[in-house]
């Protein structure tokens, strides 16, 4: 997933750059926050820890080796921000040094391997170890899908850069001047590669450490997790179990969206009348009342998920999603908000009834 | 006179064979035997670029930090230009380069295709088929469904352009690092506003790399020593990884300590001093000057070109 310097364009890369001067700055602020002066070794010490990490080679079952990134290992053992820190100094010594991964595209490479893949990682880490002690076997298992869902987040979107580059850079007779597959090519195949055999060692290595650590080295883990009990013995009374997973459901959904994108052909039975093959049905002409009825309502904001006359067509998709997605959880909102009202003025009703009585 | 560069021995890739060729069959290499070979790779890389780096040669004498903006004004240029012809006059640039800083020019050449150009090639070889690439078709391959298909002007041309600057790419930062001491290299980049303590921790990790590295290379030839036979069992092979991983945690973290207490007694408070960079000179006025005035003449042959 090191992009070398020539598949992006120029433009690509000093976007990325922008985007990565902030969450530097961000990360400095919170790790210098948290460890003071002790951040120097520590952080060169993470730093090295990654990049070594990289080179470690993980048998899989056919007789070869692949290795794993590494980032929500380091997010697990040192924080999220300081993974962002310690994977942007092992890509940049990969690649002033090794050759491996392009300097000017250094900041596309950052964002995908030192921020989205320790953020997405850590969130999802996060979320399924819940509130369980440190020695808890769901603790390493969480770590691990933390490290293969990160690492096909960020596959994702190397795979969105690359798609984007023959759409947004060709010349007058459509030569893609940058890495020319489209993203109904890219994203299947970093997704075949990230999803079945790359993911698999991240979450091989990923969760193997942490177990590994918590039968061995359990103080190296409290580093960043010092408020957690060791065992389930001093574990406080469980929450209740609450919204959280129907909205990682969502939240999963939310993401998935631009696979919208890349599927061929239209939904059965939602077809305009003029797309409709006629001649399947043994029909001349679109009936009367099916043309009158398909033309009934031209309001839409979006029509056909799209900007009117069908510009940017992927723009328009993404922000019909975008706006959808609001727009319903508006609503959602609304009515929840108003069935609290009504529940709440019952309440006082009954409450003054019991209180009349 | 004693010499300070790394003995020829320790910089081949591979303990000779029988010198009549390969005796028996060739396993392929476990993971334990990869790892090995990755580290010791990656250190011989190293000493090699510390080898080079002290030859007396055009782009070693130039002051670091030019050196290092005017390679990425090159850089820079190579991105944005569209011909393929360009970018073959720039690798050619680079080829003298490499020559004048005394660089052995087979060498350089293998180090710069082997192997990212090449793997480049092979993945976009599909998009110069019409199917992705759709355009004028000039290598035919038939018909398919009645549409003709084959290898597209437009394809071929874009396959150029991406092999061509990836392979100008590589050849420029190949010669940034094999022409320049990491510690200069690291000091270098306060030229381009990075910051004291970022250059500071890189440096430290640049060192720690090397440090863990030796522990890597213990564990995993302990490993081997302990092994008869061919190591086979995927999952204890997994177990192994991750506990060594785990272990070098460890050890990183402990040395992380160490050295916090060491430069505390030496009276380290925060501030962060570079070393200071060597005098600019003229010679290094006009490198910076020729590779800004090359940049810019290809980007113009390139906008006049279109």
């Amino acid at each position: 997933m090191h992009i070398p310097d020539g598949y992006l364009s120029p433009a690509t890369c000093a976007t990325f750059y922008g985007a990565a001067v902030p969450v530097w700055v961000v990360a400095g602020r919170r790790v210098h926050k948290i460890v003071k002066n002790r951040n120097v070794p520590l952080l060169a010490m993470g730093a090295a820890y990654c990049f070594l990490v990289m080179m470690f080679n993980v048998p899989i079952p056919d007789g070869t080796t692949a290795h794993a990134v590494g980032g929500v290992l380091i997010a697990v053992l040192l924080g999220p921000w300081a993974a962002v820190i310690a994977v942007s100094i092992a890509l940049l010594i990969q690649a002033l040094f090794f050759g491996d991964g392009g300097v000017l595209s250094y900041g596309v490479n950052v964002i995908n391997m030192a921020f989205v893949m320790p953020m997405v990682g850590y969130g999802v880490y996060r979320l399924v170890t819940g509130h369980v002690s440190l020695t808890s076997p769901r603790r390493a298992f969480a770590a691990g899908l933390g490290g293969y869902i990160g690492l096909n987040v960020a596959a994702l979107c190397a795979a969105v850069e690359f798609g984007l580059q023959p759409t947004l850079f060709h010349s007058a007779n459509g030569t893609p001047l940058y890495a020319p597959f489209h993203l109904s090519q890219t994203i299947p195949a970093m997704a075949l590669a990230h999803l079945t055999v790359a993911g698999t060692v991240e979450l091989v290595l990923t969760a193997g450490v942490i177990a590994y650590l918590q039968r061995a080295n359990l103080p190296i883990l409290r580093l960043n997790h010092p408020a957690v009990p060791d065992t389930d013995a001093g574990l406080a009374p469980a929450r209740t179990f609450g919204w959280r997973w129907a909205i990682v459901g969502l939240a999963t959904l939310v993401v998935l969206t631009p696979l919208g994108l890349i599927a061929p052909g239209g939904a059965f039975g939602e077809d305009s009348p003029e797309d409709l093959n006629l001649h399947k049905y043994h029909l001349d002409a679109v009936p009367t009342g099916l043309r009158h009825y398909a033309g009934f309502w031209h309001n839409a904001l979006f029509d056909g998920y799209g900007f009117g006359h069908d510009q940017h067509p992927v723009v328009g998709y993404l922000t019909s999603a975008v706006v959808g997605i609001a727009v319903i959880a508006a609503v959602v909102f609304a009515v929840f908000a108003l069935v609290r009202v009504l529940r709440r003025a019952d309440d006082d009703h009954d409450e003054l009834e019991a209180t009349v009585a | 006179m004693t010499t300070d560069t790394a003995p020829s021995w320790l910089l081949q890739s591979q303990a000779g064979l029988c010198p009549c060729g390969c005796i028996g069959r060739r396993k392929k290499g476990g993971f334990v035997e990869k790892t090995i070979s990755g580290a010791s790779g990656l250190l011989r890389q190293a000493m090699f670029s510390e080898d080079m780096a002290a030859r007396p040669g055009l782009l070693q004498r130039i002051e670091p930090r030019l050196k290092l903006l005017g390679i990425l004004g090159l850089l820079m240029a190579a991105a944005l230009v569209q011909h393929i012809e360009i970018l073959l006059a720039l690798y050619a640039l680079t080829l003298v380069l490499a020559a004048a800083s005394r660089l052995s020019l087979s060498f350089f050449i293998k180090r710069v295709w082997l192997f990212i150009p090449i793997f480049t090639g092979v993945i976009v070889l599909p998009a110069t088929f019409s199917f992705i690439t759709p355009g004028e078709i000039v290598v035919p391959f038939g018909t398919w469904f009645g549409h003709p298909v084959g290898m597209t002007s437009q394809g071929l041309t874009s396959a150029g352009l991406i092999v061509s600057r990836v392979a100008v790419s590589i050849s420029l930062v190949v010669l940034l690092t094999l022409s320049t001491p990491w510690n200069r290299l690291l000091g270098a980049l306060r030229s381009l506003a990075v910051p004291r303590m970022f250059v500071l921790v890189l440096a430290m990790t640049y060192r720690y790399v090397f440090h863990l590295l030796g522990s890597v290379t213990d564990m995993y030839v302990a490993r081997r020593a302990r092994t008869v036979g061919v190591q086979s069992d995927v999952t204890s092979g997994r177990a192994f990884v991750a506990a060594s991983a785990g272990a070098l945690f460890g050890k990183s973290h402990a040395l992380a300590e160490e050295v916090h207490m060491a430069m505390l007694a030496r009276g380290y408070n925060g501030n962060v001093r570079t070393l200071t960079p060597a005098k600019v000179t003229p010679r290094d006025v006009a490198w910076l000057a020729g590779s800004a005035l090359i940049a810019v003449c290809v980007i113009g042959a390139d906008l006049a070109l279109r």
